[in-house]
């Protein structure tokens, strides 16, 4: 079987194969052969020449969570995102322009209204999440486009909230 | 002894006293709002009660609907945890009106140094250090300009009913008052109710160090010694310890003296902490007194071997002090380390949601306050404190020792925490060199981009999704599930098993 993953906005392609009682991997360059069990449902245990290997697990949606030698990994099938991933080049100009919250929270104040000029790291708004304040800034000179939400709104992450243009 | 308490608050704290009071024998009551009926702390209660929706204004905040709770269950104390109406003078005298007992101090006291501008001015007039700045809140916005020119920038905007650095914020210049003294404000409004601010002179790299109080109702003050917690983000606690580095026995001495002649001039009951700057020649200021439980509580308790909570309990039933001062001492080092809700590659923003997997850290002096679970929810609407990790160990070495393999063996998967970050600040050479000062992380972590993942790693973490994928294709067929969007040859053959019927 050929499974494609992203960590940290990185494709990776691994090719993942049971023969008898061990597994073979492979990344194209590498193969190795594992031994690998769920010791509990969120726990797996992988045994790799030898060596011991303690990795926690647990899923979301078309996200993982993993945590294994003490560091962090979210990893994102590409099914779902896989078309806005090839984009990514494309979207990140975009995403300058579309300026989205940084977290789930709810819409303190709209700093400035539409059609206004606003220079690089203007606040636009103030969004807060779990008692702190959070002051979202422009990352661009240039003006309002489109405000989407108004003081006292709920947002959920990566919801846009004002759209900028270039005067160009 | 009371037989029954109602608990006014959420989160590891709620839990912490519901143990205590269960250790005592005493009925617990939780209060949660809507957004919280699967918390911690109504599982632990004895008796859980919906007080209102998830904004806490309508619930954690809301007075009436809390007294009325206590009423109903027959609730002969409450004791209000930190946080939301912990340090609420008006909350402790409707209390006091309504014959329930506040396990906290009077209102009297409560109001005299919940008021940060007035405890100012009579811990002047008492004699003790203060840091130089306004004694008065201006009527006016404009006022600030002035009062800003003559105490010299930087200035530090302070909340008059603050603490656990809300509404906090450093000026440098006169161009960005107005706009940080309006931030402060609504911030302050938002998380006490009064958006009252006063401008202080900014020490710079000072170190926070506080003094645990214990007063009881008969005018007995001892204190427990220090808590250093200098290590901190936005003005907010992060990692603590005691003893601190920074002190001296004659120093010790003479900030503890000086923390029980503030208790006593405040005329103040139950626990309480007084918090001082000391800047680099170690001259120290008294900076506020902080009218609660502290979320660092425990590395005092671990060291002094005394229950603070229970102490609060007895003291709010009227019981005298078991000890004196003479017989309080401290043995060996403790370091707690506060586990957010929040993402320390971004800005520390905080991350809600739920907590898909959370495994805890265990060993001999490893204690872990915690007020989730494996499967419960981070609403957005609450301080993100998630638990904390305390540990103890006869010396400050061997106790970040314990400290950096306790949190290598804490997991918490699905919402970004604070672990990794505290790892790396508690492996930190200038920390293990006790140079702690609150500008630690701006010096030390600006730009922190995390730890660089080794190749091994990833290779485990691809292995590790795929075994997920195929083990997941081939349960859901043994479940009859359809898996959709991937093509599975498992899907196409149906129903089946490896080895046949037998």
């Amino acid at each position: 079987m050929e499974y494609e993953f992203i960590i940290d906005d990185r494709l990776h392609k691994i090719s993942f194969d049971k023969k008898e009682n061990v597994f073979v991997i492979s990344d194209g360059e590498k193969t190795i052969e594992a031994n690998i069990h769920f010791i509990s449902s969120n726990a797996l245990s992988i045994l790799i020449e030898g060596q011991s290997h303690l990795v926690y697990l647990a899923r979301e949606g078309d996200k993982k969570y993993l945590s294994l030698q003490g560091q962090a990994f979210t990893v994102q099938e590409p099914s779902a995102e896989g078309k806005s991933f090839v984009d990514k080049e494309e979207r990140s100009q975009q995403d300058e322009l579309l300026v989205r919250a940084p977290m789930p929270g709810k819409v303190i104040k709209i700093n400035v209204s539409e059609k206004e000029e606003v220079r690089k790291n203007q606040t636009l708004a103030i969004v807060e999440a779990m008692k702190m304040e959070n002051e979202i800034k422009s990352t661009i000179e240039g003006y309002v486009k489109k405000i989407f939400v108004s003081a006292g709104d709920l947002v959920g992450s990566e919801n846009p909230i004002i759209e900028l243009g270039t005067r160009d | 002894m009371f037989k029954k308490i109602l608990i006014a608050n959420r989160g590891e704290i709620a839990v912490r006293v519901i143990k205590a009071c269960q250790e005592m024998g005493i009925s617990t009551v939780a209060v949660y709002s809507e957004a919280d009926r699967e918390s911690l702390h109504v599982q632990l209660a004895d008796e859980a009660f919906c007080i209102g929706p998830p904004p806490a204004v309508d619930s954690y905040l809301h007075m009436e609907s809390i007294i009325q709770t206590a009423h109903q269950s027959g609730a002969e104390a409450i004791h209000p945890g930190y946080g939301f109406l912990a340090e609420n003078a008006e909350f402790a005298r409707f209390c006091e009106k309504e014959n329930i007992v506040f396990v906290g101090p009077n209102s009297k006291a409560l109001r005299l140094v919940g008021d940060k501008v007035r405890s100012r001015q009579t811990m002047e007039k008492a004699g003790v250090p203060i840091i130089p700045g306004m004694k008065t809140i201006p009527k006016e916005l404009s006022e600030f300009n002035s009062e800003a020119g003559k105490i010299g920038y930087p200035v530090m905007i302070k909340a008059s009913a603050g603490g656990g650095g809300k509404g906090m914020r450093i000026v440098h210049s006169p161009k960005d008052l107005k706009s940080a003294l309006e931030a402060g404000m609504r911030e302050a409004k938002s998380a006490f109710g009064d958006e009252s601010v006063y401008l202080e002179k900014f020490i710079e790299e000072p170190r926070h160090v506080e003094f645990q109080v214990l007063a009881d109702n008969h005018g007995h003050v001892v204190h427990l010694f220090e808590r250093e917690c200098s290590i901190q983000r936005r003005h907010q606690k992060i990692v603590e310890e005691t003893p601190s580095q920074a002190l001296n026995p004659k120093l010790r001495t003479l900030m503890g003296e000086t923390a029980i002649k503030v208790m006593q001039v405040s005329g103040y009951n139950n626990a309480g902490t007084v918090e001082f700057l000391l800047d680099k020649d170690r001259n120290f200021y008294f900076l506020e007194v902080n009218a609660r439980l502290q979320v660092e509580h425990p590395v005092t308790e671990l060291t002094t071997g005394v229950d603070l909570v229970r102490q609060q309990i007895m003291i709010a039933s009227g019981e005298k002090l078991p000890f004196q001062q003479e017989q309080m001492s401290q043995r060996g080092h403790s370091i707690e380390c506060r586990i957010y809700a929040e993402d320390p590659l971004n800005n520390f923003l905080p991350s809600s949601g739920k907590v898909l997997f959370l495994k805890e850290p265990k060993g001999p002096g490893v204690r872990h306050d915690c007020g989730v679970y494996s499967g419960s929810n981070v609403p957005i609407y609450y301080d993100p404190i998630l638990a904390k990790l305390i540990v103890w160990a006869e010396d400050r070495t061997a106790a970040c020792q314990k400290m950096v393999t306790a949190l290598d063996d804490y997991v918490i998967l699905g919402i970004k925490t604070t672990i990794d970050f505290l790892k790396e600040v508690i492996a930190h050479p200038q920390f293990a060199a006790g140079k702690t000062t609150t500008s630690f992380i701006e010096k030390n972590f600006d730009g922190w981009q995390g730890k660089t993942k080794t190749e091994e790693s990833l290779r485990l973490a691809l292995v590790a999704s795929a075994f997920d994928n195929f083990s997941q294709a081939y349960s859901s067929v043994n479940k009859g599930a359809v898996r959709k969007e991937v093509y599975s040859p498992w899907q196409a053959l149906g129903r089946w098993r490896i080895g046949g019927e037998k």
